[in-house]
């Protein structure tokens, strides 16, 4: 596949490297050897490791010229065929062993039979490991079944509901260049509850002047909206005024977990600050670090783990490094300093690092384009249990189901770390991007 | 080794080349063997699963394996046989075997021909359907039945209207069926009544009575139907939409409508999106059906996370405009993909495909309708400001990301335009710079794409395209190896009007890396505005300061050459003439290498005794390439090029398609007796002649076999069939083992069988009847397309002689009779083709001038001009032992 270049030794191949080629899109074409030397457009692919999944989408147009991707209806089934073949391959996890994903590359063929019959998607191939334990057939009667929902439950009901939020960051320490900081969370149920079409619904709420939820994206199995819900948009202005809850997701639940629905948030602050000062005198790097805990951030971690790579560089020598809380290791590759700052933050919610780190003459570290010269970071890794920023929680008792039995509800939420960075004010941070939330 | 595995060797090598494993075999025979081991009777689980397997192939290649129609129902009828004699609980195969059926008799168009097979499958699928709710088969039948309506929904697909006077029963099953499988009956029906009115609105005044007629329908399957074959597009492919005539009553169509959009929750989402589709296309057709029948699933597709519904309620707005969408919801729909392209919960493809649907947003108010990207008015700078792009996005994203947020500035009003370009210019810096540091190809790619999309927008911007430039010959100057990209980024900018990047770069050569610089050059001598003085000392410097010359190497000289070949045609040649003149006599004399010496003379030669505009007369149409500054000429071409010419080249080309199509060489041989042996082998029986390829260019040839050979009676001819993998000249090592009179068996070693390169030759492989236009135009589109260069193989070569004793006409005739394309002595040109097994093509335009006949060659394959130049064939052919290759 000349686009997805394996590994050649000539460095620049014009057809597969050309400037022009529309090399942005979720399609490709995909030239053949052979007479004619034929194009075959749009091919649509996902890579995952090793793994390269494609498609042909049928194109019910003249070819030429080449119809723009949206108005061809095969191209979204064939991204969602794609996703799905991704899901059943991969699990939930994305990296199978080799033997699993070779039984399951082996049940492929009649997967594909069943989803997609004469090259026609129906369905997406159900998620591996996702075959939900007590089934019973649909008992039949006036109800039609959903065709997602291959039977009905039986047997003790349970709703769980878990909410989890992540928290991204860019942090650079200057005033040229501003901080930024996203929130997203999503509510993942699972729902045993008897009956063809049982209605359950979850209900999200905020605190008093929590900020609105935005870019709400819901599940299939959501019967009905209020337009309400979906009127808050990331990319639009802030509006106080905005609906913020609660918010009612009125569903009927498929027999698998699922994503019921997923937003975005902005909060006024990131959960942590910090600052990074990274100083090279002669032969040794000098590393200053503060890291300070919001207070409104609830001071009980699962874990909280600053780490602090070094690129570009030999390997670690000699690590003389005081922290204020918790405990420093040094890698067992010499290229990394982890900073475990362990369940809590100190009673000033402040935790310091201070001190030089030296490099051994010979052996060189792991590399990085981006990180040369004084541009470094330190990545955090946090999960806070039963907390959110946005304030968002699923009341136990707002879980409504109109069923025979009374189920056993469940509800958890948590706030866990995803791309936290806090770049080296002294060095030059790469652009995240200029513009982006200018508000905060 | 187990039938199964044999068959799943088979199987496999079959799927990797059909037309290489029929190659081995005849379709007829193997579609034979399938069938006969689908008709086993026996039944284990193994063989169960060997023959999902070959159903499996029938089911993938319908076409390959039943070549016309009559094969086609034959097939059909036997696979019939077969699903009704494999047994109940082999479900899989079963509905495998169904899906095969379906798809044998709609390839090979029993189907549109309506066959009795046809007929008689339809029904049979018609009953199956009937089963609802599983009351009589039970629900391990589930799959059969489910796969019926897959199969029902394909014919009407492929012959729409084929159910159109089924309606009413179909409604009733659909309305009836209450498990899983209901869906499949939803979308069944709602394709043959969308298909039963688009038949419709091809008919004038229709009444309400034939609209009625439609919804209650109870008959037959409607075989004449075919008519709309032709218009069988979706709707938005339409340039107009065809409707129903207005004021028809729709009260009972309505309610339909309405009722199988409330159940359309009960979907799976694919289907869904698939169904909606539907039933956008039959209201658009329908003027009584209200638009507003789907502004109850509006919120709820406006919320959505799947992919397809979101891409059906996008064609729903493209299809309604504002007779649905008001222009708060399209503002609204338009905020949501927005915020979608950068969702951190959606996939990235699913993020590039929104990102292309905002760039095609269906707006109310177009202000074009090309097709064209185009932003969409409401998209603002502030909008897309989530949009930018970041080096932290995987290339796909940051270029389309880049992509939109150039058009977002484009458009801007001044003030923060500047400032949004400022952004997007530090973005295009930030990459360079990790460029300097990671050389990968995907960083190195994927940055330069970014510069060439900002470059596009932006040329007008002469600083900051000025600054970018400087950034690039800077990385230049410290990583060389980039040439072959930055000549590659050139050439698509000079498509555009700045010029200045290769003359900037050129600025900052040096000895160091010296190919890759000769690279630079060679584009740089394409620049009509850049005096070349440089380049030439450079050369000049080059050549006389080191030993160059005295290592002869052919490739850095070909290189060499290469540059002078473009500063040839130079116009301002004039200005550094005798610079020129002199490093090309120096290379004449010089160089250590005598191709390189020849060519060097002729560049020489014609600089010297031609005018500037003979000479590029003469460069443009006997050399390659040509100035770049000519895309439009040369397009507009190939343009007038399309139609028969094509015609000819894709029919000679289809013919390759036929496996071991051209492929061999026969040379014949006799065999002889030595000339003095022992009596005793004067009569020797049973030869068989062994032969061994002396390299791995030829594939192994068969032993021969020769009866007898007698030393007193004609030899007998021997014909060895040669395959070439490369057609490179090579030898057989030869034995023999035979019997003589008395009974005892030899073996013997043969002298080698040397075959030289002239032996490999064949003529162009056409049907013997083809007309000589024919002939010609396939010569002319192989050697547009080696010419143009495309191919990393290709190469053109020119050489150039003065007959001697002979003439041009008869030295041709000596040795190009078989393969000449056209002789018009009268012009004094020929064109030869040579054509080498496996797909090898040497061409030759052969022209006389005044003293002197020139011979352009060109090839698909450079690694064959060694051949013609190293042994100096073609001097031979041409001038005997005399050899001139100057004027």
């Amino acid at each position: 596949m000349h686009t997805h270049g394996q590994d050649r030794p000539k460095p620049y191949v014009e057809v597969r490297d050309d400037y022009a080629r529309q090399h942005r899109s979720p399609a490709v074409e995909l030239r053949l050897d052979g007479p004619g030397g034929r194009t075959l457009w749009p091919l649509l692919t996902v890579t995952q490791g090793a793994l390269i999944l494609a498609c042909l989408p049928l194109v019910e147009a003249p070819p030429e010229p080449r119809p723009p991707l949206p108005s061809l209806a095969s191209v979204s089934q064939g991204l969602a065929l794609l996703s799905g073949l991704q899901d059943f391959l991969c699990g939930p996890g994305g990296k199978p062993e080799p033997d699993v994903l070779a039984s399951r590359l082996a049940a492929l063929p009649s997967v594909l039979l069943q989803v997609c019959p004469l090259g026609r998607p129906l369905d997406t191939p159900p998620p591996a490991g996702s075959v939900p334990a007590a089934v019973a057939p649909s008992p039949g009667g006036a109800q039609k079944q959903p065709a997602w929902k291959a039977g009905v439950h039986r047997g003790r009901a349970v709703v769980s509901v878990a909410l989890t939020e992540k928290v991204r960051s860019m942090q650079y320490g200057k005033s040229s260049q501003q901080d930024i900081w996203d929130v997203y969370g999503m509510v993942m149920c699972k729902c045993e509850v008897e009956g063809v079409l049982p209605n359950v619904t979850v209900t999200l709420t905020l605190p008093p002047n929590g900020s609105p939820l935005q870019d709400i994206l819901v599940h299939p199995c959501v019967t009905s909206l209020d337009a309400s819900i979906l009127t808050a948009c990331s990319v639009d202005e802030n509006d106080c005024s905005a609906f913020s809850g609660p918010y009612k997701f009125p569903f009927s639940p498929p027999l698998e977990l699922f994503r019921l629905c997923s937003y975005t948030s902005q909060v006024p602050m990131p959960p942590i600050l910090g600052s990074y000062q990274l100083k090279a005198e002669e032969n040794h790097l000098k590393a200053n670090v503060v890291l300070k805990l919001h207070e409104s951030v609830k001071n009980s971690f699962e874990y909280c783990e600053a780490h602090i790579p070094f690129f570009n560089q030999n390997l670690m020598g000699s690590v003389e490094v005081k922290v204020s809380s918790g405990q420093l290791e040094v890698s067992k590759e010499k290229s990394l300093l982890v900073w475990v700052l362990g369940q809590k933050f100190p009673k000033s919610h402040e935790a310091a690092l201070e001190g030089t780190v030296h490099f051994s003459g010979t052996v060189a570290g792991p590399t990085d384009p981006l990180c040369t010269g004084l541009t470094a970071y330190i990545k955090l890794y946090f999960r806070v249990a039963d907390f959110t920023l946005s304030g968002c929680c699923v009341d136990q008792h707002s879980v409504q189901v109109y069923s025979s039995a009374k189920p056993r509800i469940v509800t958890t939420r948590e706030l866990v770390s995803s791309e936290y960075y806090i770049w080296n004010s002294t060095g030059d941070a790469p652009v995240s991007s200029g513009a982006v939330t200018a508000s905060h | 080794m187990t039938i199964a595995d044999l068959w799943d060797q088979r199987i496999s090598a079959f799927l990797l080349s059909p037309s290489q494993f029929l190659a081995t075999t005849s379709t007829e025979s193997f579609l034979a063997e399938l069938l006969h081991e689908l008709r086993n009777d026996k039944t284990n689980d193994q063989l169960k699963v060997t023959k999902t397997l070959l159903v499996s192939v029938l089911l993938e290649h319908p076409t390959i394996l039943c070549p016309s129609a009559s094969v086609g129902e034959e097939t059909a009828l036997e696979l019939l046989s077969v699903f009704s004699h494999t047994p109940q609980k082999s479900i899989v195969l079963k509905c495998n075997v169904m899906l095969a059926i379906t798809n044998v008799i709609i390839c090979t168009s029993c189907l549109n021909t309506h066959t009795k097979t046809a007929e008689d499958w339809l029904d049979l699928l018609f009953q199956m359907i009937q089963d609802i709710n599983d009351y009589r088969c039970g629900l391990s039948q589930q799959p059969i039945r489910a796969t019926a309506c897959d199969c029902l929904r394909e014919m009407e697909t492929c012959s729409p209207g084929l159910l159109s006077q089924k309606l009413e029963a179909l409604y009733l099953l659909k309305q009836q069926e209450t498990t899983v499988l209901h869906q499949s009956y939803c979308l069944l029906y709602t394709l043959g009544l969308k298909n039963a009115i688009r038949i419709l609105t091809n008919q004038k005044d229709v009444t309400d009575l034939e609209f009625k007629s439609i919804l209650g329908g109870n008959e037959g399957f409607a075989w004449k139907s075919n008519q709309l074959e032709l218009t069988s597009l979706p709707i938005n492919m339409l340039v107009q939409v065809p409707r129903l005539t207005q004021g028809l009553d729709c009260k009972d169509l309505k309610s339909i409508m309405s009722l199988l959009l409330e159940e359309s929750y009960l979907l799976m989402p694919i289907s869904q999106s698939a169904l909606l589709r539907e039933l956008v296309e039959v209201v658009a057709m329908v003027p009584g059906l209200s638009r507003t029948l789907f502004k109850s699933q509006l919120l709820r597709l406006f919320g959505t996370a799947d992919v397809s519904l979101m891409h059906a309620t996008l064609f729903m707005k493209d299809t309604f405009t504002d007779s649905l969408f008001t222009t708060e919801d399209e503002n609204f729909l338009l905020k949501r993909l927005v915020g979608m392209a950068q969702h951190p919960l959606l996939r990235i493809t699913e993020k590039l495909f929104y990102m292309e649907c905002i760039l095609h947003f269906p707006e109310n108010r177009p202000i074009s309708s090309s097709g064209e990207e185009s932003l969409p008015v409401l998209v603002t700078p502030r909008l897309a400001a989530f949009l930018h792009p970041t080096v932290f996005n995987d290339s796909a994203t940051m270029l389309c990301r880049l992509n939109l947020l150039c058009l977002v500035h484009l458009e801007a009003n001044e003030g923060e335009a500047d400032k949004g370009i400022g952004f997007l210019f530090d973005h295009i810096m930030a990459l360079l710079k990790i460029v300097d540091n990671d050389g990968s190809r995907e960083v190195v790619v994927t940055s330069l794409r970014a510069l060439f999309i900002f470059l596009m927008h932006f040329s007008g911007m002469e600083e900051l395209s000025e600054k970018l430039i400087d950034k690039l010959c800077d990385m230049y100057s410290r990583h060389s190896r980039l040439a072959p990209n930055l000549i590659g980024l050139a050439d698509r900018i000079q498509e555009h009007p700045r010029p200045s990047l290769v003359g900037q770069v050129a600025k900052r050569l040096t000895i160091h890396n010296l190919s890759w610089h000769l690279k630079v050059l060679k584009r740089v001598a394409k620049e009509g505005q850049i005096t070349q003085r440089n380049t030439i000392y450079l050369l000049l410097n080059v050549l006389i300061n080191s030993n160059l010359c005295e290592r002869g190497n052919w490739q850095v000289g070909n290189a060499v050459l290469a540059v002078y070949r473009n500063l040839l045609d130079h116009p301002s040649i004039d200005q550094v003439f005798i610079e020129l003149a002199d490093l090309l006599q120096y290379i004449s004399i010089q160089y250590d290498d005598t191709d390189i010496k020849d060519h060097a003379r002729i560049y020489y030669t014609l600089l010297t005794n031609l005018s500037w505009e003979k000479l590029t007369g003469v460069l443009a149409k006997r050399l390659d390439g040509g100035r770049a500054k000519e895309p439009a000429q040369s397009s507009s071409e190939s343009v007038e090029a399309t139609g028969e010419v094509r015609n000819w080249l894709e029919v000679y080309q289809g013919q390759f398609q036929t496996p071991g199509f051209g492929s061999e060489v026969t040379l014949r041989y006799n065999l002889t007796h030595a000339k003095e042996t022992d009596p005793l082998f004067d009569k020797v029986f049973t030869i068989c002649l062994h032969f061994e390829p002396k390299d791995s260019n030829y594939a192994k040839v068969t032993d021969i076999h020769v009866p007898c050979v007698f030393r007193d009676r004609k030899s007998p001819e021997v014909k060895v069939k040669l395959k070439p993998f490369q057609p490179y000249p090579t030898s057989l090592c030869v034995s023999a083992m035979f019997t003589t009179q008395d009974g005892r068996s030899w073996h013997s070693r043969l002298p080698d069988v040397s075959v030289s390169f002239p032996e490999i030759f064949l003529p162009l492989p056409l049907p013997p009847n083809s007309s000589r236009e024919c002939r010609e135009q396939v010569f002319e589109r192989i050697w547009e397309a080696t010419a143009s260069g495309n191919s990393d193989k290709s190469a053109i070569s020119l050489f150039c002689f003065k007959p001697e004793d002979k003439s041009l006409a008869d030295l041709i005739k000596t040795h190009f009779q078989g393969y000449l394309i056209t002789d018009q002595q009268s012009e004094r040109s020929w064109k030869v083709l040579l054509f080498l097994p496996p797909k090898c093509h040497i061409l030759l335009k052969i022209t006389q001038a005044e003293d002197a006949a020139q011979v352009s060659i060109a090839t698909d394959n450079r690694e064959l001009l060694p051949f013609l130049n190293s042994n100096r064939w073609l001097n031979r052919c041409f001038a005997g032992v005399h050899l001139h290759r100057s004027f």
